[in-house]
């Protein structure tokens, strides 16, 4: 904005303000509705959410699948979404965050244009609604990362009791085995550096998947011991990922 | 110096009749009231504060500001409250004083909850706002420090909630800030000896809470009054912008006519 | 002010005997030249800028003495050295070459349960452990913190792999990132068996912990997070405040069992 558009700004913003109305009461009077109904919202959450508190801190757990509050969810899902790039563990964790920060800190430093509808500010509105949408689509899917040390899918439909059984069995046998640490499964597991197994079953026979859990390409670890010392277990296992169709 | 209005009134006459007791009430309260501005002339700020004038066509989505000031105020409220209650102690102290808070106190879960839900609220609400002020470009001339201000308090609100997330000492607060702090480390050269600040030493260790608790209870909270208090004026100083989309109405050109 | 009056008097002394060309220039640095009210003969220094460097100085001074101690008081616990204890954690009969046996351990003493944590322990198996073999690593001992962020990995015997519950870390058995984002192996604590003959003997003892990059080379402990490689080191430099191996000479000693001797 240059001289000559400050002041032509202020002279429009003054004859605006001179045809509106007192902050007393109008304004006053909305501001005091969306307070009552600010309040009114925390009460009903708290009434009916309460403020549940999990276990008592215990830094010796191995099972504790830790997840941050929903408002930190696209930090955490970002930070998974850099899991295959390792080098650049930094630039998530803190790169990103403050880049995001600095910009927008300084953003009316760099936009200075006179215009002020969104309209007509379409780099503006490009960016804002990306912003918007990367930041849902990022708490979306944090909030949909199951952890890794069990599988949540439903039994297929047309399997007998006995076989549902087995399906539930394998599931507690892949959570067991750590196969999601590398593998996705559902919304559980990591997608990497394995392929996913979610329908795993239509793409290989049951046997073929026996023979590669045994004899495994690396880095993928053999569960060769597995079928020897619990071969039920492994057979579970077997069945239940040729059952993710 | 003039005497106050109660000292300068004529005696009250004996023929006249004793007013009625409210009356007399609201006749006390106005001079308490008188006597206060009179010292304070705070009825001058006060009118400078309410009777400005908004520009024309302000709408419902301008109350959001008003409206996140509204949830820290009932954030520092309930704060207050569970600080009556809560004890920063690592060796059993401070996950039992919430579960004391919860399970014992009048009202104590309730007010917990409103302290917990009230954070998810403003969180939302300073984010409503920001968006509104990006889009209505609220934050071009002469309001620039407003934004800056406004995005300090965002990232104070946003440390708001990580180090209030340590205090009630169960497995979610205590592997949150485990990743937080270790999140901070990643800074290249000064991120160890930051994470070292934060817990007050290498590890976990006894002061680690009292230090968050410290820092949730008192030096953010005192930053973000002073802030707010500065954001305000703002405000108030260049005025709530203007819907975009309004144009003035020019006034009648004044046009003198010569006679030659 | 006394220090003030004996610079003016020095500088009045000193004018007499040289008295400089542009004397009723204004950019003179005596105050009579420059036709100041009050300015007298010699005087170098105006009362007003006099006091002003007081009350600045003042005021810096009364500002530090509030402000250092404090600063020092928040950030003095970053030059403390933390002490750390060898602990015994069982004896070798309890590990073996090809799983991890889970050990609780005391990190920060005195702070009950929030104090401790877990090492995954084994007996070092030359075929695997190819890194330099010393008096510190007959038993591997691995910490559970995950080199992401820090979140407690879990060791899967089934798959010899250790896995992170939080952003998807995964490592092999030897501790070394089979995949995702951590960006070293898993820390580990320093071990020590005392030879026969010694006190001590027959445990197992813990030390502190201690940091590997990608080549298992030893560092100084970092947190998690902090990349150890090439430049990683420089970035992310040793702290001041970790605990450092203590002495083998005074190992605390196993409770002595009564009935079986010393």
């Amino acid at each position: 904005m240059n001289q000559a558009e400050k002041e032509q700004y202020l002279r429009e913003y003054s004859l605006l303000k001179n045809e509106g109305k007192p902050f007393f009461p109008y304004a006053v009077a909305k501001d005091s509705i969306m307070a009552v109904i600010v309040m009114a919202t925390i009460m009903l959450l708290s009434l009916l959410f309460g403020a549940e508190l999990g276990p008592k801190v215990n830094p010796t757990t191995t099972t504790y699948v830790p997840r941050p509050d929903w408002y930190f969810f696209f930090l955490f899902e970002i930070l998974r979404v850099m899991r295959n790039v390792p080098k650049f563990t930094p630039m998530a964790t803190i790169g990103i965050p403050t880049l995001c920060m600095i910009g927008l800190f300084l953003l009316p430093l760099y936009d200075r244009g006179p215009e002020r509808l969104i309209t007509r500010r379409p780099i503006a509105l490009a960016s804002g609604l990306a912003t918007i949408a990367c930041i849902a689509f990022l708490t979306y899917s944090g909030a949909n990362t199951g952890s890794p040390n069990s599988v949540s899918l439903p039994a297929p439909p047309g399997l007998t009791a006995a076989q549902r059984a087995t399906f539930y069995a394998g599931e507690i046998v892949v959570g067991e085995s750590g196969c999601e640490g590398c593998h996705e499964i559902g919304s559980n597991g990591n997608n990497g550096p394995g392929p996913p197994l979610t329908h795993i079953g239509a793409k290989r026979a049951a046997a073929a998947i026996a023979s590669t859990l045994k004899n495994p390409t690396a880095p993928m670890p053999s569960f060769a011991n597995l079928a020897k010392t619990s071969p039920k277990k492994f057979a579970a296992l077997v069945s239940f990922l040729s059952d993710l169709q | 110096m003039p005497l106050p209005k109660l000292l300068n009134r004529p005696a009250p006459t004996t023929t006249q009749q004793s007013p009625n007791p409210v009356e007399a009430a609201t006749e006390a309260g106005l001079t308490v009231v008188d006597w206060i501005d009179e010292r304070t002339q705070i009825s001058q700020g006060l009118r400078w504060m309410m009777f400005r004038k908004v520009p024309k066509g302000i709408n419902w989505a301008y109350t959001l500001g008003s409206a996140t000031m509204f949830a820290f105020l009932s954030q520092a409220v309930t704060g207050v409250f569970l600080a009556m209650y809560y004890r920063p102690s690592v060796t059993g102290g401070a996950y039992e004083s919430i579960r004391n808070i919860n399970d014992n106190v009048f009202l104590g879960q309730f007010v917990h909850g409103m302290h917990k839900w009230g954070a998810s609220v403003m969180i939302i609400l300073i984010f409503l706002h920001m968006a509104r002020v990006f889009f209505f470009g609220a934050y071009k001339y002469p309001r620039e420090l407003t934004w800056i201000i406004g995005v300090v308090l965002l990232i104070l609100t946003l440390a708001m909630g990580f180090t209030g997330y340590l205090l009630p000492f169960d497995q979610r607060s205590y592997w949150a800030t485990i990743v937080g702090v270790n999140i901070n480390n990643t800074a290249p050269f000064l991120g160890p000896y930051i994470g070292d600040f934060l817990r007050g030493g290498p590890e976990f260790g006894a002061t680690t809470l009292s230090r968050f608790y410290a820092i949730h209870m008192m030096l953010i909270p005192g930053l973000m009054a002073a802030l707010i208090g500065f954001h305000l004026y703002l405000i108030m100083k260049l005025g709530i912008s203007a819907p975009p989309w309004l144009k003035a109405h020019e006034p009648e050109p004044v046009i003198e006519t010569v006679e030659v | 002010m006394t220090v003030g009056l004996g610079v003016h008097g020095a500088s009045h002394i000193r004018i007499h005997k040289q008295m400089p060309q542009d004397r009723y220039s204004k950019s003179s640095k005596y105050t009579v030249d420059r036709g100041l009210p009050g300015a007298f003969e010699g005087e170098t220094v105006t009362r007003r800028r006099f006091m002003e460097a007081v009350t600045h100085g003042a005021g810096g001074i009364a500002a530090a003495a509030f402000g250092l101690p404090a600063l020092g008081f928040a950030i003095g616990p970053i030059f403390k050295r933390q002490p750390f204890d060898w602990q015994i954690i069982g004896t070798p009969a309890d590990f073996n070459e090809t799983s991890y046996v889970t050990k609780v351990i005391t990190i920060v003493p005195g702070i009950g349960e929030a104090g401790k944590s877990i090492a995954y322990v084994r007996a070092r198996n030359p075929q695997i452990d190819l890194e330099p073999h010393d008096q510190w690593n007959n038993y591997i001992a691995l910490s559970s913190r995950c080199m992401h962020l820090g979140c407690p990995v879990r060791y899967v015997q089934a798959a010899e792999r250790f896995i992170c519950p939080c952003h998807g870390g995964v490592y092999n058995f030897r501790g070394e990132v089979a995949g995702g984002p951590p960006v070293r192996p898993l820390d580990r604590f320093y071990t020590y068996v005392p030879p026969v003959g010694h006190p001590g003997h027959g445990y197992v003892y813990l030390g502190p912990r201690y940091s590997v990059n990608s080549e298992l080379r030893r560092f100084s402990p970092r947190d998690p997070g902090e990349p150890l490689d090439g430049i990683g080191q420089y970035l992310y430099p040793a702290r001041f405040d970790t605990a450092v191996r203590p002495s083998i000479a005074n190992l605390p000693l196993p409770p002595t069992v009564p009935g079986t001797g010393s």
